[in-house]
């Protein structure tokens, strides 16, 4: 394979999906004073925004886009709960959804919010419900809703905002 | 009527479902009755922390400099209080040296081995915290070569934060006290108040308030806030003597049989760089 192959986007996505999936971890540790203080429960979550650039920018025409996500769901599965199940249906689900959506709205920059908030809130409350099924669930919807969910979107549509030109040209250059 | 969905789908939805929900019960059914995760688990877990450790570098680099301008605000103030109390704290390590001093020759001339109290530990790093709903873990640098074992409490600054959950070769993961999951906080206590102790098990931690709570408790001793909670070292694995936290509040239970006591844990949960695992020197035999 000679270097420039290493450089196209089928070679780059899959790369910085695997390594966004332990930057994930690291965030959460290293800044878990601000998003663990009390009452707050805020998740970082580079990988699913990722994935949503994915979708937008429909990288899925370029690779085996649907493998590695279900690849990126196992992974984090086993490195961070043991339990298998939770966060690859998660992480299939909330993309599906970005899918589905991006059929209905167009490219613009505030329908590829929206897009992101479906998927997004699809992947929380499938891990809040995860939760019930195995009995470790232990706070209110309300309790959930205001202070993991709001915070969580809030933190991370930013940053799929602030990415979002840069990963386009970054994309268009690869292709 | 146009059907939303055609019976074939219909049918592989609650297929899925199904195995969906089997593979989520049975692979938390599986990690809790095994010591080690299966090789391939371990395998893929011991090289995603050394990814993990490289990536962890500049993220805590930033996170502690963060901590520490937070820090620095509060300095002075902090400083007042800190230098009030260090005298009582030279008192009490005067006083302890001479105990353990006693402690040590007495057991000596009765003979004895290892006691509930006598634990060594093993200092990690945390390199690595899942970014989930529920199951909050700590991800940290030491595994079975350290001689870490599943179930092993784990400290860090001023009290208990949790246990081993899951030990893989180079690496481990801990289960935090604010998870409600049974390996994580189900530690044997011991109350001292007043009028003598009150021994039993956490029983569960509440979110919302960000207390553990100590259920079905029937003694008639008083108890009162501000108490301090120990581990008793009752079941071997963990020692005694470890500083779980103070009460907060006691109440009765719904049936208004027993009492429920509330304790505010002593160690920060969210701001954990390093960690103290203790290992009992009567479980490690």
């Amino acid at each position: 394979m000679a270097f420039w192959q290493l450089t196209r986007i089928r070679v780059v996505y899959p790369v910085i999906l695997f390594f966004l999936l332990f930057v994930d971890g690291a965030v959460m540790s290293g800044m878990g004073a601000f998003f663990t203080a009390f009452p707050w429960h805020v998740l970082p979550l580079a990988t699913l925004i990722w994935l949503f650039y994915g979708v937008q920018f429909d990288v899925d025409k370029d690779m085996p886009f649907w493998i590695y996500v279900t690849a990126t769901g196992i992974l984090f599965d086993a490195y961070y709960t043991g339990i298998f199940g939770t966060y690859t249906v998660a992480f299939l689900i909330a993309t599906m959804v970005m899918k589905q959506a991006k059929n209905i709205l167009d490219e613009r920059l505030l329908s590829g919010l929206t897009m992101f908030l479906f998927g997004i809130l699809t992947f929380l409350v499938i891990t809040y419900f995860a939760g019930y099924i195995i009995g470790i669930a232990n706070v209110s919807i309300v309790t959930f809703l205001l202070f993991e969910v709001l915070p969580t979107v809030a933190l991370n549509a930013f940053f799929a905002v602030i990415g979002y030109f840069p990963v386009w040209s970054f994309f268009n250059f690869l292709r | 009527m146009r059907k939303l969905f055609s019976s074939r789908t219909v049918v592989t939805i609650i297929i899925a479902f199904i195995v969906i929900v089997g593979l989520i019960t049975g692979s938390n059914w599986l990690s809790k009755r095994t010591n080690t995760p299966p090789f391939v688990q371990r395998f893929s877990n011991d090289l995603a922390g050394g990814v993990s450790r490289l990536i962890s570098v500049p993220t805590t680099a930033i996170g502690r400099t963060a901590n520490s301008i937070g820090n620095l605000l509060d300095t002075f103030e902090e400083n007042q209080i800190l230098k009030a109390k260090i005298d009582q704290f030279a008192q009490d390590k005067v006083r302890l040296q001479t105990v353990e001093e006693e402690n040590r020759s007495l057991k000596k001339q009765l003979g004895l081995q290892a006691t509930l109290t006598d634990f060594k530990t093993v200092s990690a790093v945390t390199i690595s915290r899942s970014p989930t709903t529920w199951q909050s873990q700590l991800v940290i640098n030491q595994g079975i070569k350290a001689g870490l074992k599943k179930g092993m409490p784990v400290l860090s600054g001023a009290g208990i934060i949790g246990r081993i959950s899951e030990v893989n070769t180079t690496n481990s993961k801990v289960a935090l006290i604010s998870d409600t999951s049974e390996d994580a906080n189900r530690f044997a206590i011991t109350i001292k108040g007043n009028s003598g102790e009150i021994n039993g098990i956490i029983t569960g931690f509440n979110r919302e308030k960000n207390q553990l709570i100590m259920g079905q408790v029937t003694s008639d001793n008083t108890i009162k806030a501000g108490d301090l909670v120990e581990t008793s070292g009752l079941g071997g694995v963990i020692p005694s003597g470890l500083f779980v936290g103070k009460v907060a509040r006691v109440t009765k239970d719904d049936y208004g049989l027993s009492k429920r006591i509330y304790i505010e844990p002593a160690a920060d949960l969210g701001n954990i760089t390093t960690v103290v695992v203790a290992v009992s020197e009567i479980g490690a035999k």
